[in-house]
This record gives C-alpha cells, sequence and structure tokens, in this order.
C-alpha cells in the first residue's frame, strides 16, 4: 500500500544527492532498481572495481524486507565481490536485509551505504564458509535463511 | 430474490459494469430497503461513476441501517467522506473521516489506512479551497487598482486635451505628452502586476515540508504521530502494521508492541499548524 508512494519519493532524493561512490543505474519501474557500488579507498581486494546491486520490490515495502542481491546474470556481468558475508551467487548476508534485521526505516540509499561500509572493512579474501554448498543448494530467499552471524568483526 | 439481485449486482461490479450493477443493486434495494449491505454495494458503484451525491445517499443510508456504532458501518464511513471530497465539501469531509478513523482505531478495523488517507486528503482540500479564495480575493484587488491607474490616466488625458483645446499647448507637444502619460500608465501597471505576481507566490516559494514532520516509514507529512519507547514519532497507521509484524521497535530492535505506543500531540500539533497553512504538502 505504501510502496509507490514511499519509492518515488525516495527516487527523488536519490535523483537530487547520492553518497560517492553510490548511483543509481536503472529505475524505471518501481518493481526493480539497480545501484552500482564503488569502494572508494584504497582496498586491494574492491580496487578498481563497480558492484551493482539489484532491489526488487513488492507492495510490502518497506514494512518487510525486500530482495536485495547482487545479480549474476544481467547484461553487464559485474564481478560478485569478495567477502566472507557473500556467496559467490551474490546472496549478501547481512543482518539488516533478514526479516528480524530489517527495519523500515532503512532505504535504498541506506542499505547501499550499509554494503558499501561492510566492503570497505573487509581485509579478508575469502567466501563464507560452505559457499559452495550453499550456492548449490540453495532455493530459499534470502531473508527466510536463518543465516548465523557468528562473526560481528566483518 | 433481493440477495440474487445482489449477487448480479457484484458480478458485473467485478466484471467493470458498474452501471448495470448499479441498476441491479437498485433493484435489490426496491425490493428490500432495509438491508445496508444493498446501499454501501450501490455506494462503491456509484463511487466508480463519479457520482458523488448519489453516493452521500446511500453510504448515508447504509450507515444508518447499520448503526453509526457498528464497525462494519466504517466502510460506508469512508464512502462518505470520499463523496463530500468529490462534492467539494472538504469540511464536513474531515469530520466524517477523522471520527471514522478514531472509530477505526479503536475498533482495530482494516480501514485505518484508508481513513488516514482520507482525513490528509481533505486537509489539503479545505486548504486549497482556502487558497483558491485567496487568490480570487487578490486578482479582484488587482483588478481595482488596475481600474483605478486607468481611470487617473484618463483623467490626465482629458486636461491634457482641455490644455490643447485651450490653445495652451501645440500639437506636438500634445502627441508627445500624451505618448509619456500612457507610458507612464503602463509602467505602474506592470509593477503592480508584477508586485501582486510576487505576492500571490510568496509563501509557495519555497515549498519543503520539514523533515521533523515526516513519517520515518512512508515520508509523508504526519496527521496522527504517535511516539515509540526509544522516542522515535511515526505515524500511527505505519508503525502500527510493522509493530504488529516485528514486534520490535524500529530503531533499537528492542522488543515492543502496539500498546507501547503514546500519542505524540505537540508534534501533532505542530503538523496540524504546518497543514493548514500548507495544505500542498500532502502531495508532497
Amino acid at each position: 500500500m505504501f510502496a509507490t508512494k514511499r519509492l518515488s519519493k525516495e527516487l527523488i532524493k536519490i535523483k537530487e544527492h547520492l553518497p560517492p561512490g553510490i548511483s543509481i543505474v536503472k529505475s524505471d519501474t518501481l518493481e526493480e532498481w539497480l545501484m552500482d557500488i564503488k569502494v572508494l579507498d584504497e582496498n586491494p581486494l574492491y580496487l578498481n572495481q563497480t558492484y551493482r546491486l539489484k532491489f526488487t520490490f513488492n507492495n510490502k515495502y518497506p514494512i518487510e524486507v525486500q530482495f536485495i542481491e547482487l545479480p549474476t546474470t544481467s547484461d553487464t556481468p559485474r564481478p560478485i565481490p569478495i567477502h566472507p558475508h557473500i556467496y559467490s551467487n551474490g546472496i549478501i548476508c547481512l543482518d539488516l536485509l533478514s526479516s528480524a534485521g530489517w527495519s523500515p526505516v532503512q532505504t535504498v540509499e541506506s542499505v547501499c551505504m550499509s554494503i558499501q561500509s561492510m566492503l570497505t572493512a573487509n581485509s579478508r579474501n575469502e567466501r563464507p564458509p560452505g559457499d559452495q554448498d550453499f550456492v548449490s543448494y540453495n532455493r530459499r530467499r534470502p531473508r527466510d535463511i536463518n543465516f548465523m552471524y557468528d562473526d560481528d568483526n566483518v | 430474490m433481493s440477495f440474487e439481485l445482489k449477487e448480479k449486482g457484484n458480478q458485473l461490479y467485478k466484471a467493470g459494469d458498474y452501471t448495470g450493477a448499479e441498476e441491479m443493486f437498485s433493484q435489490a434495494i426496491q425490493k428490500n430497503p432495509s438491508e445496508p449491505t444493498f446501499f454501501s454495494n450501490r455506494a462503491i458503484t456509484r463511487i466508480r461513476l463519479e457520482n458523488w451525491a448519489g453516493v452521500e445517499q446511500d453510504a448515508r443510508a447504509a450507515i444508518e441501517l447499520y448503526g453509526p456504532k457498528n464497525p462494519t458501518s466504517l466502510k460506508s464511513r469512508y464512502y462518505l467522506a470520499q463523496a463530500l471530497l468529490g462534492l467539494q465539501r472538504p469540511q464536513e469531509a474531515h469530520e466524517v473521516a477523522i471520527e471514522a478513523y478514531q472509530a477505526s482505531l479503536a475498533a482495530r478495523n482494516a480501514q485505518s489506512e484508508n481513513l488516514s488517507k482520507t482525513v490528509l486528503r481533505a486537509k489539503q482540500q479545505i486548504w486549497a479551497a482556502k487558497e483558491a479564495a485567496r487568490v480570487r480575493e487578490m486578482n479582484g484587488t488587482l483588478a481595482n487598482v488596475e481600474r483605478l491607474i486607468e481611470a487617473d490616466l484618463q483623467r490626465e488625458l482629458d486636461d491634457l486635451q482641455g490644455q490643447l483645446d485651450r490653445g495652451e499647448i501645440g500639437q506636438i507637444g500634445f502627441v508627445e505628452d500624451q505618448k509619456a502619460l500612457r507610458e507612464d500608465a503602463d509602467k505602474t501597471l506592470q509593477v503592480v502586476r508584477e508586485t501582486f505576481a510576487i505576492a500571490s507566490k510568496g509563501e509557495v516559494q519555497e515549498r519543503v515540508v520539514p523533515d521533523y514532520l515526516i513519517d520515518p516509514i512512508t515520508f509523508e507529512i504526519m496527521h496522527d504521530p504517535v511516539i515509540t519507547p526509544s522516542g522515535t514519532s511515526f505515524e500511527r497507521v505505519a508503525i502500527t502494521k510493522y509493530v504488529e509484524q516485528s514486534k520490535a521497535d524500529p530503531i533499537t530492535r528492542i522488543p515492543m508492541t502496539v500498546d507501547d505506543l503514546r500519542p505524540n500531540y505537540a508534534l501533532k500539533g505542530v503538523c496540524e499548524e504546518f497543514l493548514n497553512k500548507n495544505g500542498w504538502a500532502v502531495d508532497w
């Protein structure tokens, strides 16, 4: 119910101003937006790379968390950043993207910033444990998965 | 028999044949004029047809038959508020909507969200009506001032004509002075028109709603703000929807229930005052 108006307002704000390293790629419908993220410091893991985020919205937004991923199949394929909380199929394990961690005061912009800073802060050149199995077997939506946040330092 | 007609009406309504549906509900009402659902169904059909006077009649009849205290009447009260908006009676629409909104909250009725929006819509229309009257008044004043300037010019031109007739000035001087007077008057008119244009836009030059009046969930201006235990204010309908589902404070994630929400009367007053002067904020 809220979704359309809220998203159009976010879009107006985003088009006026976005933080450095974040840009909007596609927003011609209110169902799917593409955003690009760059890590701004000298972190060698992500140097000179641009990562693409896909937001898929339904009318439960912003009450319920939406599907947010790093798409592996798109017209211009982008790399999936190496990170102990990002699976190689583009699924991001981040507290605020789970049903329990989501808050309706989050916005597309704040989610992008969280992911950007999650990359900035990381120095470990590795995938989450069990990445291969997860990628092969998981068919669930990220918000339904009970990720273990056993490592809060990343 | 009458309920069969209603069923037919419902089917036509779903199929988008509103005129046909209206006819069925009318026949049902003729057979049984004490069944409220016939009236409320015809009311929503007439909303589709934008027959606002008809909606008002039907919604009032349905509310009467349900009994105004009956939560089932809330939908019809929502229709009634819409009809009054359609009929350009925003003050009445606001009264109906706000009362029904309160009743809907008390009954935890599903109409709260619609009614909440209607309250805002009514506030917007009340402001728009006031604004239109103000502009009309200004235009009236402008027309008066323009008339005075023209009258002034005419008098001066007549004087000039008199001077020419009495031989006090020559033909060439007359034409030159005549031209100068006309130019002066035109300049004055232009200044006055510009001034009025600036004045009528004056209040709307910067149309920005302060962030503290905006609900962090819907991003819309609030009209019934409530505050969470952690101290953030939200629009009641929006935060209720979230807390019912997540049972936690959206900022701190500390467990909470809808009963922990408290009205924020001071903020409500600020929102009201802002909306009275800036009805456009509803569409911002």
